[in-house]
């Protein structure tokens, strides 16, 4: 015991925070040369004049932090709701389950082409329809379509598109399970790794959670239900899909809200019964307990 | 008064062999011409030349002295791409360059020197000299980038350029309207050593430049002809000819013989990659591009393989064209031992854009053209682009393209209202399944239940099958049919011998998902797409 209780004095030793030996004179802080001139320039303004005043290099820093806080907005108010304004810059998020991933996958390509970012869409499944995308509002000179076969491709495509500087990059593994091995957790990393060092948004559409820890948020995409117009003997027209949205992880919000979508068939735009359902429904309700923290 | 460089590179021979195999610098290497009992050395590094190697001796004369030493033949392609490189570096420095054969070129640099004039808080009034000496400066540490140790000189005549480029201590200036001077304490071989003028000059009594200079002009052309004008001409600094600059060359070339022949692939693509490397500076100096890569490849025995690859985008990235022709070596081998190679590069300019402050970041036109070279090599052809909607009535229809964005906005926008459509996801190709169809009203028929043909099939095993993704094909489709919705009659192609007739229905089934099935013919029946389920 006498040996152990040493040892484990010593690893206590090892974990106190080091003593820090301050210098006897303080450093001097070196500014550049612009900085100094526009110091000076503003020494010599009125105040109101000399806080307005800022320099190229510091605009051009302002405009890079205010691009990675932004958000980018899915344009479907439920499920920005759940994610707390949209997508995260400069982060990863995920959607997983059998819910309608891939009607939210096309309105996030609508929503990021339509303000003139380049977006690329990786489709494992190679199930991307363009005439429903441009149906749907993407602008297609602005995307690029990525068709992997396997999942290492499809981890490398992502991989090489948000180092480019793609400002979203969407991955869709289809709806079913890949087969095959899957690719290593490390991958998942260097994805996120990549979206943070370029300000890329990446979302990642898969049937079954894939990215663990990696991401920012993962939200699960229940079984959704369809609608139909008309009933009995009446011709029969798909109105659209329903489905429950819940936010099963974040980095910065309650985990466990809940949304419900709604999402109308092409054909039944339009029609007297689907217009009341044509914009999503916003049903974004509290959990009744916050889950325990594991 | 006109001003000339000379870039001189001595021992030519062996500073190209060099470039191309920069890991023989520190070894005792001769350059060898001829075979047989006829191979000599024409040039040796300074190693071998400490051991008594020599030019003209030869190859068994220099192997008794050094056992050791590193044997290259001349590789007339090596040359060649070394005095292109030369010329391309001239070219940097000005528009006028004349290419005077191995090793040697002359450009004009006449008002040139003002770009290497001192910097303005100088208190010194720079000298036209001191500004042609950083250029001549300026030119050697260019020289020194593309692997060739070149000298400079800088006068008036062409003769007076070379003969000051050739002396050991390098750069020098003649001032202008030293010429004469300059050469006058010079042997007259230094004229025109390959002349025979020279030696007679020499039987004459006359041993300087600046013997003959001192003679009347009139003397010397009736005695010698037109030779002997343009021979006093050159001893009093003035050029018989005036500069010929040569055009622009239309594409880029590389290339090496081999000292033995390869067979495996990665030996090869390491030597190819050095070249390529040596191809993207020389482009990169130019401001160009790669638009199209071609490759010939000098078989063993004899034979030659040509292949060209054809970049999506123009650009210098070596990776990306060491990769594309990694690919199309695998692809198709050429089949037979590599004894040399040749690459020509086509230039093109590389795209550029205007970075936008306020709006989106544009993507880097150079990066995005290697990504996607990258993409289409590993993915293939016809799997990376920008997708296209295509005029038609068929639901599956689609093309794709070469991903050229737009330029972003300049100011930042609001995204457009998502209009909240139901995706579906497309099967390519169509799977055909078996329908059970029930009676409805009228003539129309409503689906029972279905099952795709697949099922029934023992899968067939696919070549790396493990590692793909889902396909069409493997998607298991059957079950009793909830709702039906159809049919939607569909017809393209009317003028057609074969017109498309297809009808269309919507179904759900009980267990869960809702499908879009098609009769093509009268019994086949397909799916082509999944509502996003």
């Amino acid at each position: 015991m006498a040996v152990l209780a040493r040892r484990l004095a010593t690893q206590f030793q090892l974990l106190e925070a080091p003593t820090i030996l301050k210098p006897a004179i303080s450093p001097q802080i070196v500014e550049s040369g612009e900085g100094e001139a526009l110091r000076k320039l503003r020494a010599t303004l009125e105040a109101s004049i000399a806080s307005k005043l800022t320099s190229g290099s510091e605009l051009v820093r302002a405009v890079a932090r205010q691009r990675r806080d932004e958000i980018l907005s899915t344009t479907i108010p439920p499920l920005d709701a759940l994610l707390g304004g949209g997508l995260a810059r400069g982060k990863m998020t995920e959607i997983a389950g059998r819910g309608t991933r891939f009607s939210i996958v096309i309105a996030t390509l609508a929503a990021a082409t339509s303000i003139g970012e380049a977006a690329a869409l990786i489709d494992a499944s190679d199930s991307f329809d363009p005439q429903l995308a441009e149906a749907a509002g993407v602008d297609l000179r602005r995307l690029l379509w990525v068709r992997p076969q396997t999942m290492k491709e499809t981890v490398t495509a992502a991989e090489m598109t948000g180092a480019t500087g793609f400002q979203l990059v969407i991955i869709d593994m289809g709806s079913r399970r890949p087969p095959g091995r899957r690719v290593p957790d490390a991958a998942w990393v260097r994805l996120a790794r990549v979206a943070e060092s370029h300000g890329a948004t990446i979302l990642v559409s898969a049937p079954y959670a894939l990215t663990g820890t990696t991401s920012e948020a993962m939200i699960l995409a229940h079984a959704p239900r369809t609608r139909w117009l008309g009933r009995g003997n009446a011709p029969r027209v798909l109105a659209g899909v329903e489905t429950k949205l819940k936010l099963e992880k974040h980095r910065r919000l309650r985990p466990g809200q809940t949304t419900t979508v709604f999402f109308q068939c092409e054909e039944a735009v339009g029609s007297a019964q689907s217009s009341v359902l044509a914009v999503p429904t916003a049903d974004t309700r509290q959990p009744a307990a916050r889950a325990k923290a594991s | 008064m006109t001003r000339l460089a000379c870039f001189y590179v001595p021992m030519f021979v062996l500073a190209a062999r060099l470039r191309s195999e920069p890991e023989l610098l520190n070894e005792a290497v001769g350059i060898v011409e001829g075979n047989g009992s006829n191979a000599h050395i024409v040039a040796a590094t300074r190693r071998a030349r400490k051991k008594g190697i020599q030019p003209g001796q030869s190859l068994a004369q220099a192997r008794s002295l050094l056992p050791k030493l590193i044997a290259r033949g001349r590789d007339a392609e090596c040359e060649r791409t070394a005095q292109e490189a030369l010329l391309e570096v001239a070219e940097t420095f000005s528009p006028r360059v004349e290419d005077a054969g191995e090793g040697v070129v002359f450009l004009d640099v006449t008002g040139m020197e003002r770009h290497f004039a001192e910097d303005a808080g100088s208190a010194d009034v720079p000298s036209a000299s001191d500004s042609e000496l950083r250029l001549a400066r300026a030119a050697l540490r260019a020289c020194d980038a593309i692997s060739l140790p070149a000298r400079v000189g800088i006068a008036a005549s062409k003769l007076a350029a070379r003969v000051a480029a050739e002396l050991p201590k390098s750069p020098i200036v003649v001032a202008p309207g030293e010429e004469a001077t300059f050469l006058a304490p010079l042997p007259l071989t230094r004229l025109s050593p390959e002349l025979e003028a020279a030696a007679m000059l020499q039987r004459f009594g006359l041993s300087s430049i600046g013997d003959l200079a001192k003679l009347p002009e009139s003397e010397i052309a009736s005695r010698l002809g037109e030779v002997g004008r343009e021979l006093h001409w050159a001893a009093r600094g003035i050029d018989p000819r005036p500069l010929m600059p040569r055009p622009l060359p239309p594409e880029f070339r590389e290339g090496m013989e081999l000292e033995w022949p390869l067979v495996a692939l990665e030996p090869f693509l390491f030597i190819a990659n050095a070249a390529l490397d040596r191809l993207s500076k020389r482009m990169e100096i130019q401001g160009f591009a790669c638009k199209r890569l071609e490759f010939t490849l000098t078989l063993d025995p004899e034979g030659y393989d040509a292949r060209g690859i054809d970049l999506p985008a123009p650009t210098r990235d070596v990776k990306t064209m060491l990769t594309l022709m990694r690919l199309d070596l695998e692809k198709t081998p050429p089949g037979a031992p590599v004894v040399g190679f040749s690459f020509v590069a086509h230039p093109d300019r590389p795209r550029r854009a205007q970075l936008s402050l306020f709006g989106p970041s544009a993507v880097s036109p150079e990066k995005l053209a290697t990504t996607i070279a990258k993409l289409v090599s590993i993915l293939g052809d016809g799997r990376v682009g920008m997708p296209m909607t295509v005029d038609g009535h068929l639901p599956e229809r689609y093309s794709i393209n070469v991903f050229s964005p737009p330029p972003p906005p300049d100011m930042k926008r609001t995204p457009a209202r998502a209009r909240g459509l139901l995706a579906v996801r497309t099967f390519r190709p169509p799977i055909p399944i078996e329908v059970t169809t029930r009676e409805a009203e009228g003539d129309d028929v409503q689906i029972a239940s279905i099952r795709s043909i697949a099922d029934s099939a023992p899968p067939s095993p696919a070549p790396n099958a493990r590692n793909r993704i889902e396909a069409g094909a493997k998607v298991e489709i059957g079950g009793t049919v909830r709702i039906c919705s159809g049919p939607w009659r569909i017809e393209e192609g009317w003028w057609s011998d074969r017109p498309d007739i297809r009808e269309y229905w919507d179904v759900e089934l009980e267990r869960g998902g809702v499908y879009r099935v098609f009769r093509g013919g009268a019994t086949e029946w397909f799916v082509d797409a999944r509502y996003e389920m």
